[in-house]
């Protein structure tokens, strides 16, 4: 749910000496991202997908770098970064486990998948483990619907599954 | 004519004429072998004026689901005034039981490259976004990869198309979203290339007037602008060989089409099939029948929010004019989800409703509260909380919200209302048994007091 009010007002922001955007992260987005768009902002959404994926998420901090960096309000970076669901705005596990809850995977069996997985880990969708090492998301459509139910584990689309497959997946999983 | 060669699947192993298991991603090399980026070189010895009359000639409906004539969209474009000029690709395929574009993109993306090459020398485009949906990650890399190839051998970049064939040089780059179907939407999409958040705008100005940072742009879809290459290869008269015309008398449905089945069917995927076939042959033909031998019970039309065929409705034919035939919104991208007799439908409609919910935008109040009102609503009615006068409320609620009745500012809404009237109508008696009685406890005293 994009649209849900953030507390940003009362927000305090974590800060850390080191900056998020090295010169060498700024370098590349100058050469290769700014002249691909009309506008600075147009930049935005790849440089979120690049902290996004150097960090594991994106704290507050960065996304003042990125403000000044392409030279606009911190505030316009955050109403992007928080309205699309993919940019994670808080720490999350080592792993992102997402699962397809939409219709063809529903119909097809997921509730018994994300019921497992909940078993499994102890979390709640939308929590992380207290390790750290998992995050449980339960998603709508991953476009794969002719081998549901299906589940993304990072980077990695897993197609057809059994509850003994996804356990095989998350079990191989290194910590 | 039926299809009876593979057009758009001409490299992707597809049953009936080749073995799904085979299918590996075409690079530019074999690309090229097998006589990719020739009609390019053939597009670029003809004007861009014949380019677009072939298109529009050839009546090919836009491909992501409201089936826009393409040609006809290409000429609302101004003349070229020498300001930058955009195509934005529509690949933010999210909407639930659609996975037809990601076949395309997976195994052949250079057929997707050359027709948006072709697309842009034809309109004088000079920039194309390809955007594509944050959950296809490894799709998105496919085509980095594939775009990198065709960057190397000279067919975009500042060199001009096809290394100098043409001084009109395309600049194209891959745009990935982060996971909000709301992107999928022609003006949202323009949004969140812009790095903003993706929120429709009203129209109009039209995207081909004002469109991606104020400038001309066209949006089109993944399988439109591949469906491009073989018009130009076989020219109008061909593609109009194959699909239908109306039988009501409305625009025709020319052309293969890709068609995703999924849900209770034995073998679902992805086939290439003429618009018009029945939904049974689809299912009985390609898909191996339904799963398990059991009954048909009904089959979402094309991504959910087009609505639901009922169970009488199986043979329905899947053309653009199943909207005008068969009460649902339209054809969609006619990627038909189908369920069997055990389906629970009020389970389907609680799904579809929670779809809607989460991914309304948030722009406007009747979608927004709407949809949290009818996914409360139809929760409380699949646990058995719910009386009758609450069924009345959400076909109520339903009715009242989308750009139909003129209340929101893109379709959305019109997907949500669509999807549950469609349902509940359909399958009334299953909802009535879940829902007790109203009664209204009334005392009246007789007599004087």
């Amino acid at each position: 749910m994009a649209w849900i009010v953030k507390p940003s007002a009362t927000t305090q922001i974590e800060r850390r000496n080191e900056p998020y955007l090295t010169k060498e992260m700024r370098d590349g987005y100058t050469a290769d991202l700014l002249p691909r768009y009309e506008t600075s902002m147009g930049a935005l959404m790849p440089i979120l997908h690049d902290v996004q994926h150097r960090n594991g998420w994106i704290p507050k901090q960065a996304m003042e770098e990125i403000a000044a960096f392409l030279g606009i309000a911190p505030a316009d970076v955050l109403d992007t970064a928080s309205f699309y669901e993919e940019f994670h705005t808080e720490p999350t596990g080592k792993y992102v486990v997402g699962i397809c809850q939409s219709i063809a995977c529903e119909v097809c069996g997921h509730k018994a998948i994300l019921d497992h997985v909940r078993q499994k880990l102890g979390i709640e969708p939308h929590e992380t483990t207290d390790d750290g090492k998992f995050t449980l998301l339960a998603l709508e459509c991953l476009g794969s619907c002719d081998t549901a139910p299906v589940a993304l584990v990072n980077d990695d689309l897993h197609e057809g599954l059994t509850i003994e497959a996804l356990d095989a997946v998350l079990d191989r999983l290194p910590d | 004519m039926p299809v009876t060669d593979p057009v758009l699947l001409k490299r992707i192993p597809t049953a009936p004429w080749g073995d799904p298991k085979k299918r590996t991603i075409v690079g530019y090399d074999e690309y090229v072998r097998s006589g990719g980026y020739t009609m390019l070189e053939k597009a670029l010895g003809m004007t861009p004026e014949a380019i677009v009359t072939e298109v529009k000639d050839s009546v090919l409906r836009g491909r992501g689901g409201a089936g826009f004539p393409c040609g006809v969209k290409w000429t609302f474009l101004p003349p070229p005034d020498g300001g930058r000029r955009y195509l934005a690709v529509n690949c933010d395929e999210a909407e639930p039981g659609t996975f037809k574009d990601r076949l395309l993109v997976d195994f052949d993306p250079h057929l997707v490259l050359e027709g948006i090459a072709i697309a842009c020398y034809a309109c004088r485009l000079d920039t194309a976004y390809f955007f594509i949906r944050g959950e296809y990650r490894h799709q998105a890399k496919v085509m980095e990869n594939a775009l990198r190839e065709a960057y190397d051998k000279g067919i975009f970049g500042t060199g001009g198309l096809l290394g100098g064939t043409s001084d009109f040089a395309v600049e194209c780059y891959v745009h990935r979203g982060a996971g909000a179907y709301i992107c999928g939407e022609e003006t949202g999409l323009l949004e969140a290339i812009e790095g903003k958040r993706g929120w429709p705008r009203i129209k109009p100005p039209f995207p081909a007037v004002k469109g991606l940072f104020g400038r001309p742009t066209i949006v089109n879809n993944v399988e439109t602008l591949a469906a491009v290459v073989p018009i130009i290869e076989h020219g109008a008269d061909w593609w109009k060989g194959m699909g239908c015309e109306s039988s009501i008398g409305g625009p025709p449905s020319f052309g293969p089409k890709l068609m995703g089945v999924s849900g209770h069917v034995n073998t679902p995927g992805v086939f290439e099939v003429d618009l018009g076939i029945p939904l049974r042959t689809l299912v009985e033909t390609h898909c191996g029948g339904m799963r398990g031998g059991k009954k048909f019970k009904g089959a979402i039309a094309g991504g959910v929010s087009m609505g639901i065929l009922g169970p009488d409705q199986y043979d329905a034919e899947m053309d653009f004019d199943i909207g005008r035939k068969y009460e649902v919104m339209g054809l969609g991208t006619a990627c038909p989800t189908v369920f069997d007799e055990d389906t629970d439908m009020v389970a389907v409609a609680r799904n579809i409703s929670r779809f809607f919910k989460n991914e309304s935008c948030g722009q406007c109040t009747p979608c927004r509260e709407g949809a949290q009102w009818m996914f409360k609503l139809l929760s409380r009615i699949e646990r058995g909380d719910a009386t009758t006068k609450d069924l009345d409320l959400l076909l109520e609620l339903a009715g009242s919200m989308g750009i139909m009745p003129g209340t929101t500012i893109c379709g959305l809404a019109d997907g949500h209302n669509w999807a549950v009237r469609t349902i509940v109508n359909k399958y009334l008696p299953e909802f009535e048994a879940r829902v007790k009685p109203y009664h209204v406890p009334v005392s009246v005293t007789v007599g004087a007091s």
